[in-house]
């Protein structure tokens, strides 16, 4: 029989088969892999096993069924190759994609990449993508971002773009972020605004791909009566995907992704893809949203860690105070009645000595010390007065021009001028009125008493952010921020600044009811002592002055 | 001319007393404690009372309720360290309230000030 093929040659020489190409030169040799790959295919190869048939030639009848099956195995095989390497492709995008979301923890860094992914030729190859977040607090589901051209001119702009520069995809998710990320925000900020879906419409169907948890491709939208219209007229699409973000059961939000452009079908292995890619989505939006949390409650601690620690100066420092105060106040007490009768007798003795007698001189330096150091006590003794306030409802002008007109001879006589200029329509104070005028009128003592050549004292009062504010300014060289911390604190005076203890008991009683004391220098000269009471509201609204 | 009673427990300050106001012209006693005080009341005729608040172990506070509620005729000038018992009730049933001093230029005019009133 003339066979034409070279299927029953062991070996064929050199341009014995038509179908072996350069490169393919073992087929020669190689009997099995050149009927399994070249023959079986062959022309002359049917021809042969026709003739073989016409002939009766028993293998004519056996070897078409087996060419078939091998076909139809190679076929499936190939097929199966195929679909093997598009998984193999999909899972390296999505490890890769994984990879980059595993280490991002900022919520734009992630949207970013998930956006670029779902939308770049490299990932997804949609044409467009809306994310929407569930708000739990409000129970919404709202649009956050869409990513994607707007119309076909735009998307042939961005084609263009990608083709000219060959991007990764970490590359385009980078860029995006970088130099897109706002003004893609803004560009579908009209369509996002129309994304706001209550969390409880159980019908609507991006809520019901949530309460399901799976995928839900809408097709003839338009004409779907189970479709939210609004949604639909402002996407523009008649075709498109929702693809839930599920993360551990929570309700993180869901994408919607479209092929507004090229109209390509959407395939349910884009279907299944997306949703694979969904949950890692999830996953990395929730840990980039509690990341975000995390800090700003790490933020709130910090600042708590700091203003603790300050509560807890402010706390030691109150309790070595108080203790001083205690300490203070007993002394006082037990010396305040030997000291008054020394002083007392003095004065008795003084009384009854003759002008001329020598002994005089001696009694009025006992009287006078023991009078001054009545004076210490009694600022002492206030310190203690302190802990017990009489709160009511008083006019702050009127306290500081009546404690002014009490002081009036001492001024004169030490040549002060004092000014007031006091607000007309003043709030009333809710302050304990024997305290701050104490402290008014020992903030114009110690002042008079660093002006042996006279000066100016000017006497303020306005009202600023809720607070009724005293200003005391005096003239002179102002005090160096020692002399005002020395001051300001009990038994920490200088000794040109006598006792000093007035000021530091001044600054604690307004402190500890809540008032604010302040001695500051400003920059045109001069020291200025602020107390700042709190305006009584209640009385501002309803109520009389005590006393006004 | 007044009779007075200085209820102290300070002998030096019932001293010091006695003395300024014996000088003043009046005629002084003295008690150191409240129940010396009452003693006192009840044996004779004052026509003020100058009461230190603060007597070891008691009050004068309760001897001025005590004086208040029996003696209401008889006037009081309370004495003392602690300027804060100006804000205590109790205080405000006394005619008069000076802090102690060294200097008792207070004391003096405040217990003219109340004898006067009484029309003494």
């Amino acid at each position: 029989m003339d066979l034409v093929c070279c299927w029953h040659k062991e070996v064929v020489e050199p341009g014995g088969c038509p179908n072996i190409g350069e490169g393919e030169e073992v087929l020669y040799t190689s009997y099995q892999r050149r009927v399994l790959e070249k023959c079986i295919d062959c022309p002359n190869f049917r021809n042969d096993i026709l003739k073989l048939q016409e002939t009766g030639h028993p293998l004519g009848a056996v070897v078409p069924f087996l060419v078939g099956e091998v076909q139809e195995q190679r076929g499936r095989l190939q097929s199966m190759g195929s679909f093997l390497d598009s998984r193999d492709r999909e899972i390296k995008f999505l490890h890769e994609i994984s990879l980059v979301l595993q280490t991002s923890v900022d919520l734009d860094e992630v949207l970013s990449v998930v956006m670029t992914a779902i939308t770049a030729g490299k990932g997804f190859g949609m044409n467009r993508a809306f994310l929407l977040l569930a708000d739990k607090e409000r129970k919404l589901l709202r649009g956050y971002l869409g990513v994607g051209p707007r119309d076909y001119g735009e998307a042939w702009g961005i084609w263009q773009e990608i083709q000219q520069g060959d991007f990764t995809l970490k590359e385009m998710a980078k860029d995006f972020y970088q130099t897109k990320l706002t003004s893609e925000k803004q560009k579908f900020h009209d369509i996002l605004e129309r994304m706001t879906i209550p969390l409880a419409d159980q019908n609507h169907v991006l809520v019901r791909s949530l309460r399901e948890k799976r995928p839900i491709l809408v097709e003839n939208a338009f004409h779907n009566p189970d479709c939210d219209h609004s949604l639909v007229q402002a996407l523009g699409v008649d075709t498109f995907l929702i693809t839930p973000l599920i993360s551990r059961n929570r309700r993180i939000g869901v994408i919607i992704s479209d092929n507004c452009i090229t109209h390509k079908q959407i395939t349910p292995q884009d279907v299944q893809s997306l949703e694979t890619f969904a949950f890692s989505v999830a996953f990395a939006i929730e840990r980039a949203s509690l990341y975000e949390r995390l800090q700003e409650e790490l933020l709130k601690v910090t600042a708590a860690n700091v203003k603790l620690k300050e509560q807890q100066e402010l706390i030691v420092k109150m309790e070595r105070m108080a203790l001083v105060g205690k300490i203070t106040s007993s002394i006082a007490h037990s010396i305040r009645n030997p000291l008054m009768i020394i002083g007392g007798f003095a004065r008795t003795l003084l009384r009854g000595a003759a002008q001329d007698d020598p002994k005089r001189e001696y009694l009025e330096s006992i009287g006078q010390e023991a009078r001054q150091l009545e004076e210490v006590l009694e600022d002492i003794l206030n310190y203690s007065d302190s802990l017990y306030p009489t709160l009511d409802t008083w006019d702050v002008n009127q306290l500081v021009s009546s404690v002014c007109r009490e002081l009036n001879g001492r001024l004169q006589e030490r040549r002060v001028a004092c000014r007031l200029r006091l607000e007309a329509s003043l709030p009333p104070a809710r302050i304990d009125y024997k305290q701050v005028a104490y402290c008014v009128r020992t903030i114009v003592n110690t002042a008079m008493e660093r002006m042996p050549e006279g000066g100016e004292i000017r006497a303020e009062t306005l009202r600023e952010n809720g607070w009724i504010v005293v200003e005391v300014w005096v003239s002179g060289v102002p005090l160096s921020p020692e002399s005002i911390e020395a001051m300001t604190t009990p038994f920490g005076s200088t000794e040109e600044l006598g006792s000093g203890l007035g000021v530091a008991i001044c600054k604690t009683i307004m402190e500890k009811h809540g008032n604010i004391f302040e001695v500051s220098t400003p920059a045109g000269g001069g020291t200025r002592y602020i107390i700042k009471l709190p305006v009584n509201r209640e009385e501002t609204q309803h109520g009389t002055i005590a006393g006004g | 001319m007044a009779r007075l009673l200085v209820v102290d427990d300070e002998s030096g300050i019932r001293l010091l007393y006695s003395q300024e106001l014996a000088d003043e012209g009046h005629e002084v006693a003295t008690a150191a404690t409240a129940a010396e005080a009452v003693e006192r009341i009840k044996e004779s005729e004052f026509d003020l009372i100058v009461l230190d608040i603060k007597l070891k172990n008691e009050s004068g506070l309760d001897l001025l309720q005590k004086i208040v509620k029996e003696r209401h005729n008889l006037p009081v000038i309370l004495c003392t360290a602690f300027s804060c018992f100006k804000d205590d009730f109790s205080a405000w049933l006394a005619d008069g309230y000076v802090v102690k001093s060294s200097d008792l230029t207070e004391l003096k005019e405040e217990v003219k000030r109340v004898l006067a009133k009484k029309g003494k």
